[in-house]
């Protein structure tokens, strides 16, 4: 199962020369790249861990593919990794982009689990394969 | 002409019959407040109507005046409440109609309702004989009326990080057929077209309790369908459930329910009028949920250009009434909608502030004082196909649905989603990577169809689906360029 | 393709634009500035030799600028930073200038994080680290340092065609650093030296910085300067150009207080603009000669 969040889920992974381009892209644009990694891809999971704070004042996406490699270095293949760019600009202050940029070897996906209640109705529960090990055993 | 702007009390208050514009609703001379509500009309006087006396007489019907003269006007300030047609001018290239300024005081109106509102600015005036025909082209809403209103319940951002989607227009479908599905069938089309790989599907403005689905029944398998493709996929998923009925109380029991249902969305129709869509947009508020509004109706009305009102006047309305969602029209799909007038509809929606901009329609500045932005939606008649055409003209922040262009696929619902979601980002990262894409687009597309074949396939059934006819409704301060 | 016209190359690169800005910001610095158009013709060439497939190695870039303070190492930095943007050896040509503290932390662990933030937001463009030898602390063996010199090395070799590095400093001292550190030595590609200012450069440099602030000094005032520039260059903490700024802004306040004092009625634009041989004079330079204490 491959989860589909952000926004080029639907491509091929992206190459490191694509991921530079939306990079520059933003960065071009005059918003913070952000490096975050998580375990528990769940889609209400919105506070993945940050490899460091929003990157910025950096004008070449060299800087952040930097950031990348440490990132890889130490949770590539065991965590999701995306990258999220922030606006500041009044009215919007918020993301502008967001996608993934790494994947764990093996995505095990998402159990649904319902709860019957009355009147036919259903209540749901989604939970991730995966964070049913602990934190840091979940794709090693 | 030169009408007399001073009023003689005794002259003007003799009992009888007056011209509107002898009666103080014409002053050439009268500055408009930061704070009056500005009316632009379209009128078309009747043969020998002077164009002058037509506006004052739309600004009296618009606000104090009746037929014939009252003394009761003296026990009041009327000179405050009388409406002023401050500039009339001829409407380029088309001899008999004219644009008329028409300027409100703030006091003529009740806070937060767009039916006080409404009464006035369209209330009586449309039928009124002296004309042939009156359309409201736009408004100039003060921003200190605009901060009565609670504006949209969500907002584009705070939409987009509920759903966790950024960067990219999000995909919808409508569950075709429109009528006749099962409950049960019903809930297949919308958990195939999440899985494949939309945000969201909608209920059809039509779709609500009818003999072949109650909407219990509706609301029940549908969520069944957004909980099993948010699990498939990892992503938050939605579906528009149409809470239209034919009371309040229904209204309000349907979207609790959907409430209780854990659905992050729900739709009314435009239909159900001003104070029920204002009411839902607070329920919506109040109940953390994105509110959809399908613009049912509103061609009546907008479609044809000497009568009725422009589009652009709902959108601002809507704005202020509440809804996160509005149709906006796609430029390039099945139904109306010249590229300029539309630019002008979307900036509407979703610009904090917008300046005058005579070419896409717009004859105001108009400052949002922070109303949260509405999202606009795309719907009718597009296609895959047409990504490149759609981002262009249409931009990031909109919501396009594909319907016909999902359900409709050779390979099935999955794929016919898949095909759009692939078009979609592959045109989103030619886009960001810095590419023409408006002129690249078909070789973009048919790049991404080489490893995707739901996309191929899309590509091959409506290569050449186009709906290429004459808008009705275009500027009229330049020759625009028909839809491609 | 196989032949390039070098001529027109130079003129569409808008190296010009570079250059003519450098001999408008800086006075004399003759020799930098023939080195700057070696380096600038080499680096031209060399891009020919690429396009030509003569050569396929990108050229090592990063460079030593050695000199005393004040002698315009770091105005030729930026101009430097223009010029490799316009060849298309750096992508953004921005300078980020940084020393010692903005690099090494003060506790375990903090200075890898330090040095990769300014290797951040330098990608791109131009790092001038000034003193750079104070990153090399030999008599504290576990100073922090050290660890930031590794990872500009490694930066410094495999990214090559993202960041240029210039090291900045007094020349003896960074020659002591290069050779305890032939890490560095080996990829520093040029090496450019800053000489002092001739008394003449200096007194024409502050006339430079006064007409654009809107001064202009007196006949007298001019020979005094020159007076002013012979003794200070004796004194302790000299620092070229950067010295004659900072005595400037003194010649102004003294203006300032001797137009207030002295005078009673109106003053002229004239008066306003002028400095005088006193308000030079009544520096101390001149009294430290005089009596030979410190100034």
């Amino acid at each position: 199962m491959r989860i589909t969040q952000g926004t080029f889920s639907f491509l091929p992974d992206l190459t490191d020369d694509q991921i530079i381009a939306q990079v520059q892209y933003c960065l071009d644009h005059g918003w913070a790249v952000n490096i975050e990694y998580t375990d528990d891809p769940h889609p209400r999971n919105t506070y993945w861990e940050m490899w460091g704070i929003p990157m910025f004042d950096v004008p070449d996406a060299a800087g952040v593919m930097l950031a990348l490699a440490d990132c890889r270095k130490a949770h590539g293949g065991t965590n999701y990794i995306r990258m999220s760019a922030f606006d500041n600009t009044y009215g919007w202050e918020s993301l502008r982009l967001s996608f993934i940029t790494d994947r764990p070897a093996s995505e095990p996906g998402f159990a649904l689990d319902r709860q019957e209640r009355g009147g036919r109705q259903i209540g749901y529960t989604t939970r991730a394969y995966s964070a049913m090990k602990p934190e840091g055993e979940r794709y090693s | 002409m030169n009408m007399e702007p001073t009023i003689d009390p005794k002259k003007r208050y003799a009992a009888g019959v007056m011209e509107y514009a002898k009666m103080g609703y014409w002053d050439p001379d009268y500055v408009p407040k930061d704070t009056d509500v500005i009316a632009l009309f379209r009128i078309t006087p009747q043969d020998g109507v002077d164009e002058i006396e037509a506006a004052a007489a739309v600004a009296g019907e618009s606000s104090t005046a009746t037929w014939t003269v009252v003394w009761t006007d003296r026990l009041t300030a009327c000179d405050l409440y009388r409406a002023k047609a401050y500039r009339v001018d001829p409407v380029p290239g088309t001899p008999g109609q004219f644009f008329s300024w028409i300027a409100y005081d703030l006091d003529l109106f009740e806070g937060g309702s767009i039916a006080n509102l409404t009464a006035s600015i369209i209330g009586n005036v449309f039928g009124f004989k002296a004309l042939k025909a009156l359309r409201l082209e736009d408004m100039r809403i003060p921003v200190a009326y605009l901060k009565t209103f609670q504006g949209p319940a969500t907002g584009i951002v705070v939409e987009r990080e509920r759903l966790d989607k950024f960067g990219r227009p999000l995909l919808g479908a409508t569950t075709k057929p429109k009528l006749g599905l099962s409950g049960r069938n019903y809930g297949r089309v919308v958990y195939e077209a999440l899985k494949g790989g939309l945000d969201f599907v909608k209920d059809d403005e039509n779709i609500n309790s009818q003999p072949f689905m109650h909407w219990r029944d509706r609301f029940l398998y549908v969520m069944e369908a957004v909980n099993k493709a948010q699990a498939a996929t990892g992503e938050v998923k939605g579906h528009y459930l149409n809470v239209t009925a034919g009371t309040m109380e229904d209204m309000y029991e349907r979207a609790e329910f959907a409430k209780e249902l854990g659905s992050c969305i729900i739709m009314i129709d435009l239909v159900i009028g001003y104070t029920a869509i204002q009411s839902m947009a607070k329920w919506a508020r109040r109940n953390d949920m994105i509110l959809h509004l399908h613009r049912a109706g509103n061609s009546t009305y907008s479609r044809q250009k000497n009568h009725g009102m422009n589009f652009r006047v709902i959108c601002k309305w809507m704005r202020m009434a509440g809804v996160d969602h509005i149709h906006a029209g796609t430029v390039v799909g099945k139904l109306e909608g010249d590229p300029l007038m539309i630019a002008g509809f979307y900036d509407t929606l979703r610009e904090g502030h917008t300046p005058q901009n005579l070419e896409h329609g717009l004859f105001f500045d108009q400052d949002w004082a922070s109303l949260n932005k509405v999202m606009p939606v795309a719907s009718g008649g597009i296609h895959a196909g047409q990504m490149h055409q759609l981002i262009h003209y249409l931009g990031e922040d909109v919501v396009l649905q594909f319907g016909g262009g999902t359900i409709g696929h050779p390979q099935g619902i999955q794929a016919g989603a898949t095909a759009n979601r692939v078009a979609l980002e592959a045109m989103i990262q030619a886009r960001n990577e810095g590419r023409d894409y408006l002129a690249e687009g078909p070789d973009i597309l048919a790049a991404a169809a080489r490893w995707c074949g739901p996309l191929r396939a899309a590509i091959d059934t409506w290569k050449d689906v186009s709906f290429n006819y004459a808008s009705t409704d275009t500027a009229d301060f330049v020759p625009t360029p028909t839809a491609v | 393709m196989d032949a390039i016209d070098l001529k027109r190359d130079f003129a569409a690169s808008g190296l010009d634009a570079e250059l003519a800005q450098l001999d408008r910001e800086l006075v004399g610095l003759a020799p930098v500035k023939q080195r700057i158009r070696e380096i600038a013709a080499l680096l031209l060439v060399d891009r020919a030799r690429q396009k030509l497939g003569l050569s396929t190695e990108p050229p090592t870039l990063h460079m030593s600028f050695t000199g005393n303070p004040g002698t315009g190492k770091t105005t030729v930095a930026m101009r430097m930073a223009g010029i490799l943007h316009k060849l298309g050896y750096v992508r953004r040509g921005h300078l980020v200038s940084v020393t010692r503290d903005d690099l090494v932390g003060q506790y375990i662990g903090h200075t890898a994080p330090k040095t990769k933030d300014v290797l951040k937001k330098a990608m791109g463009g131009v790092l001038f680290i000034d003193e750079a030898y104070y990153l090399y602390r030999p008599e504290n063996e576990r100073d922090y340092g050290q660890e930031a010199i590794e990872i500009l090395l490694q930066v410094m070799e495999n990214q090559r065609d993202d960041l240029v590095v210039i090291l900045a400093g007094y020349a003896d001292r960074m020659d002591t650093f290069f050779s305890s550190n032939p890490g560095f030595r080996s990829r520093i590609a040029h090496h450019i030296d800053f000489p002092d200012y001739a008394d003449g450069e200096l007194v024409e440099i502050a006339d430079t910085i006064l007409a654009r602030m809107g001064y202009r000094l007196s006949g007298p005032a001019q020979i005094a300067l020159g007076d002013y520039v012979a003794r200070r260059r004796t004194q302790p903490h000299f620092a070229n150009a950067r010295s004659i700024r900072n005595a400037l802004d003194r010649a102004r306040l003294r203006q300032a207080v001797r137009l207030f004092d002295r005078h009673e009625g109106t003053v002229s634009a004239d008066q306003l603009s002028t400095i005088e041989a006193e308000d030079i004079r009544a520096s101390r330079v001149f009294a430290a000669a005089d009596t030979a204490t410190p100034a």
